[in-house]
């Protein structure tokens, strides 16, 4: 039992007293092995593996062109794998629609696709899912309902808002992302994608956002949270997988990893100590190999 | 479970909102100012105005362009454009005329077959759209042309005229009279029974998009499309159904032309597209989408009329008509920029 | 999925439709099988296959034209000729017409002179081409100067003052002129001859383009202006719209028109309007092409240098019966 307050979110608080989450189900909510997609001859994905469970947060890290949003477009239904397997509770499936992915408990939060802006939140929370009353062709929106029950779940997430019937547009970007969250669970999400939800946002909104995915997680979905950032990741994840060019370049348990290599990973340290190297070897001149050299501390240093 | 709550994230910057702002955010506000400024404007100005007859010919006359501005409006609130109604709504009219003189039939056939061709063009209007992804400006434009075309080209080529000949004395004329355009008597004033179906489908347009599922849709679909296909939204659906109710629309504007005066110039309605489309954009409407309501389309039908036949019962100069005109029509815009722009803030 | 539902349905509907529909035949009204009349009938001239092109400012669907036409394609059935029909209201585009005309080679051009200033180029072009040219229907003061052999049209303000002089002397002090197209000179001078003869008449402008519009707004008019005793409408479709916004805005005004149909003729001769002004639309294209055969087989140049007057006559209940049958034809 956590009592979430308002304390500084660590690595301590998080893992405290936890086993290695791997071994605490029998079968995973989602798990990918050796995924790949190509489009045409370009291959876009290879060699992905990665595993979702309840009530743990797994981190997908890269940088543009990483090939993350191939890799959550294949687990929310917009396109399938053509390598590997996809297993949902330990069951071997390719999503064909998003409708799929949804029925299946698996839902995405997209960074710019969320919400529509000029509809007011309890609207944009019930969008495609709308509550009805009566019956043939007097069949209705129950919209006292909707405006309850969307009070009362972003009011269990933390935001207490006066009018739901104010656009959503209104919102700051954390809020909104709130709201999509909050919406992904009230229809029984059992695995929340989340796209770079903190990437457009500052600081205070993005730990603003990044409590909400440690309340999601805490409420028993299994999240998968997409970003580029290790800072915002390594607090709130309990597995890193990390892309580069498509390609798996590691997959870890926090136990494993450290912010810090998690940091020169991202970053690429090796790829430019490597750099210095080749220059050295070409006899390039001294100044360039000292300039990249400080180049891969520095980056280390500032990420630390 | 068993988090509390953390504590509640607001925002300091948001002030609260007063009832009167949250009336001034309605898409309908404006035109209805605008409305209510222009009725006490003409009935200062004119006293003839206020009589009920008056007031019957005014309801008439921004009937046959708000029965229009119903389906327009809802187009655009779903995102979408079509300039191709002004035409259509003739379209419909010649189908239902020639096709029941050609053949000598009860002129129901023709009524039953237009609608079918109406919501045939709406449908191809939206399908075509969905499948090139051309916006809609262009393929409601190609449509318009190519309906004028057909009104032209198949009413000489099938009745050897430009215009239909009378089907006035043909069987089922005088109970489709009786429907599409008769008049009723409320204490003396014979009120034009496109009015009752203008406010039945203002009501029943008001209702779909406020209180059911599709209302959502369609508001979602303009709004965001992609953000609405993201949470399920048929919005391919949604917006070919939109299409389809325009053609609906254009049917029963077109059945009372046909039946009001019995022929239909082929060369009639171009330029009326416009017109509904103002209407629209007078009553709130975003031409971007996502935003407006089907009362504010029949409030600037409403305005249209208003403005129209006041300056006959004021007895000025019309000269200046379409001046004021794109006047309303930039002001009502500069108003929804303003509410856009207060609705997006972040 | 619900793509293949529609099609079905409305496919579905395509059949059903049509077969409903054989069980439901009017009994009255409807096409006549066979009723089409192929005018002229008469024996075809001998002389040489020329070609003429008829160029009107005429809008799509107006018609008022399809009857010049008719004439002009009676014409040209009798004299050996093949005609060319083409029309552009603005006058821009109509000049371009004109011109192309003169590169085809036609042998004779008809025109109608709505904006003579846009067509003078074009038209010396084709005098330069030693390519003959008749005006028709509008510009008959310009007709001579811009090189047209002869003009065969009415002249709209002798209309308008013919309508006038008739209802000054049956007592109308009040006339309404409908106008439905703003900025139209031809219908601008039709107001203004009603006006030269009854000063208090008053024009009124409706959207041609739509006629609930012009009904909506004539019944306006009426109910502001208590004092109208005649409506003018300068169109056959527009007065047969006006006679229903009288109706409905009740007003015992009676009704004056210009031009005819087959069913403005019947209301004629029913008496629910007074009369019209025949401008003989049929007779305009008629002359026009016969016009430039005659000058193509004698040089022959009608009218002495000055516009041959088709109109205005006009048509009241005496002489309607008569000239109801020929509108039925489409020739009146």
């Amino acid at each position: 039992m956590t009592t979430m307050d308002n304390k500084k979110i660590t690595q301590d608080t998080l893992l405290q007293g936890e086993t290695d989450p791997l071994t605490s189900t029998p079968v995973h909510l989602l798990n990918l092995d050796k995924v790949g997609k190509h489009y045409g001859n370009i291959i876009a994905l290879r060699d992905v593996t990665m595993a979702v469970d309840a009530g743990r947060v797994t981190c997908v890290l890269g940088d543009n062109g990483a090939g993350k949003s191939t890799l959550i477009k294949i687990i929310a239904g917009l396109h399938q794998h053509d390598e590997g397997t996809f297993t949902i509770l330990g069951e071997d499936r390719k999503l064909s629609s998003p409708r799929e992915a949804l029925d299946s408990g698996i839902a995405a939060v997209y960074q710019d696709l969320a919400v529509v802006s000029l509809m007011p939140i309890w609207r944009n929370f019930f969008l495609g899912s709308e509550l009805t009353t009566g019956v043939g062709p007097f069949k209705r929106l129950d919209v006292e309902r909707m405006k309850q029950i969307t009070k009362k779940e972003l009011q269990d997430m933390g935001i207490d808002l006066r009018d739901v019937e104010q656009p959503i547009g209104q919102l700051s970007g954390g809020e909104r992302q709130c709201v999509a969250i909050a919406r992904a669970v009230h229809f029984g999400a059992k695995v929340l994608i989340l796209d770079e939800p903190t990437a457009a946002l500052g600081v205070k909104q993005s730990g603003v956002v990044l409590r909400y995915i440690l309340q999601a997680r805490d409420r028993g979905l299994g999240v998968i949270f997409i970003t580029h950032n290790p800072h915002h990741a390594y607090p709130v994840g309990d597995r890193f997988l990390l892309l580069k060019r498509g390609k798996s370049i590691g997959y870890y348990n926090k136990k494993d990893i450290t912010l810090e290599e998690l940091t020169a990973q991202m970053a690429g340290g090796a790829e430019l100590a490597e750099l210095a190297h080749e220059l050295e070897a070409l006899g390039g001149h001294k100044d360039v190999v000292a300039e990249v050299e400080a180049e891969v501390e520095a980056t280390e240093s500032r990420r630390a | 479970m068993t988090m509390t709550a953390t504590a509640p994230v607001t925002d300091e910057r948001v002030g609260k909102k007063s009832t009167l702002s949250k009336i001034l955010g309605r898409p309908e506000i404006g035109a209805l100012v605008g409305a209510v400024a222009l009725f006490i404007f003409f009935a200062a100005v004119a006293p003839v105005f206020l009589q009920p007859a008056s007031i019957a010919t005014v309801l008439y006359g921004a009937s046959t362009i708000g029965i229009m501005a119903v389906g327009v409006s809802l187009l655009m609130i779903g995102g979408e454009f079509d300039l191709s109604t002004g035409v259509a709504v003739i379209s419909s009219a010649l189908m239902a005329s020639l096709f029941s003189w050609y053949f000598s039939m009860n002129v129901w056939v023709g009524v039953a077959l237009a609608l079918v061709m109406s919501l045939g063009v709406g449908f191809i209007n939206g399908w075509i759209l969905i499948k090139t992804q051309l916006p809609s400006f262009i393929v409601t434009l190609a449509t318009f042309l190519m309906l004028t075309g057909l009104n032209l080209g198949l009413t000489r080529a099938i009745g050897g005229s430009v215009s239909t000949p009378s089907i006035s004395n043909m069987d089922g004329f005088d109970s489709a009279k009786a429907i599409f355009a008769s008049s009723v008597n409320i204490a003396g004033v014979e009120v034009k029974i496109t009015v009752f179906i203008w406010i039945a489908m203002v009501a029943v347009a008001s209702w779909i998009l406020l209180r059911t599922r599709v209302g959502n849709w369609i508001f979602a679909s303009g709004g965001d499309s992609n953000a609405a296909r993201a949470v399920g939204v048929p919005v391919v659906k949604t917006k070919i159904g939109l299409f389809m109710a325009v053609g609906f629309c254009a049917w029963v504007l077109g059945m009372h032309n046909l039946f009001a005066f019995a022929t239909v110039q082929s060369g009639e309605g171009i330029g009326n597209e416009f017109l509904y489309i103002i209407a629209a954009v007078i009553g709130g409407c975003l031409l971007t989408g996502g935003y407006g309501s089907a009362i504010g389309g029949a409030i600037g039908a409403f305005i249209f009329g208003m403005a129209n036949k006041g300056i006959v019962y004021a007895e000025w100069n019309p000269d200046w008509f379409k001046f004021f005109l794109g006047l309303m029509l930039l002001l009502a815009t500069i108003v929804n920029l303003v509410v856009k722009r207060r609705a997006e803030q972040k | 999925m619900s793509h293949k539902l529609s099609w079905r349905k409305l496919a579905a509907a395509a059949v059903v439709v049509p077969a409903l529909a054989l069980t439901a035949c009017s009994s009255s009204g409807g096409r006549t099988p066979e009723a089409a009349n192929e005018g002229g009938g008469g024996a075809i001239a001998s002389t040489e296959r020329i070609n003429v092109a008829l160029i009107t400012h005429a809008a799509p669907g107006d018609t008022f034209w399809d009857i010049v036409r008719k004439g002009a394609e009676e014409a040209s059935a009798k004299d050996n000729v093949e005609l060319q029909y083409l029309s552009d209201p603005e006058g821009g585009r109509q000049a371009q017409l004109v011109e192309q005309a003169i590169d085809q080679g036609v042998d004779g051009i008809a025109v109608t002179l709505a904006k003579p200033d846009a067509l003078a180029g074009a038209l010396k072009k084709a005098e330069d081409a030693g390519i003959p040219v008749v005006s028709l229907n509008a510009g008959e003061d310009r007709s001579a100067e811009l090189g047209a052999i002869t003009h065969f049209g009415s002249n709209e303000k002798l209309a308008g003052e013919a309508v006038g002089d008739r209802l000054a002397t049956e007592g109308y002090k009040h006339p309404i002129c409908v106008i439905q197209e703003q900025g139209h000179v031809g219908l601008e001078n039709r107001c203004a001859g009603v006006k030269a003869k009854v000063p208090d008449t008053e024009v009124l402008y409706v959207q041609g383009t739509d006629m609930t519009q012009v009904e909506s707004t004539v019944t306006a008019k009426l109910q502001a202006t208590k004092a109208a005793d005649v409506v003018i409408g300068l169109g056959a479709p527009f007065t047969l719209t006006i006679l229903k916004s009288i109706s409905g805005a009740g007003s015992d005004a009676k009704v004056a028109s210009f031009d005819m149909n087959a069913e403005l003729a019947q209301k004629i001769v029913d008496g629910e309007i007074l009369f019209t002004v025949d401008q003989q639309p049929w007779l305009q294209g008629y002359g026009a092409v016969d016009a430039l055969w005659l000058n193509k087989r004698g040089g022959f140049e009608i009218g002495g240098g000055q516009p041959v007057l088709t109109g205005p006559t006009i048509v009241d209940q005496k002489s309607a019966e008569q000239v109801l049958q020929f509108a039925e034809e489409g020739v009146r």
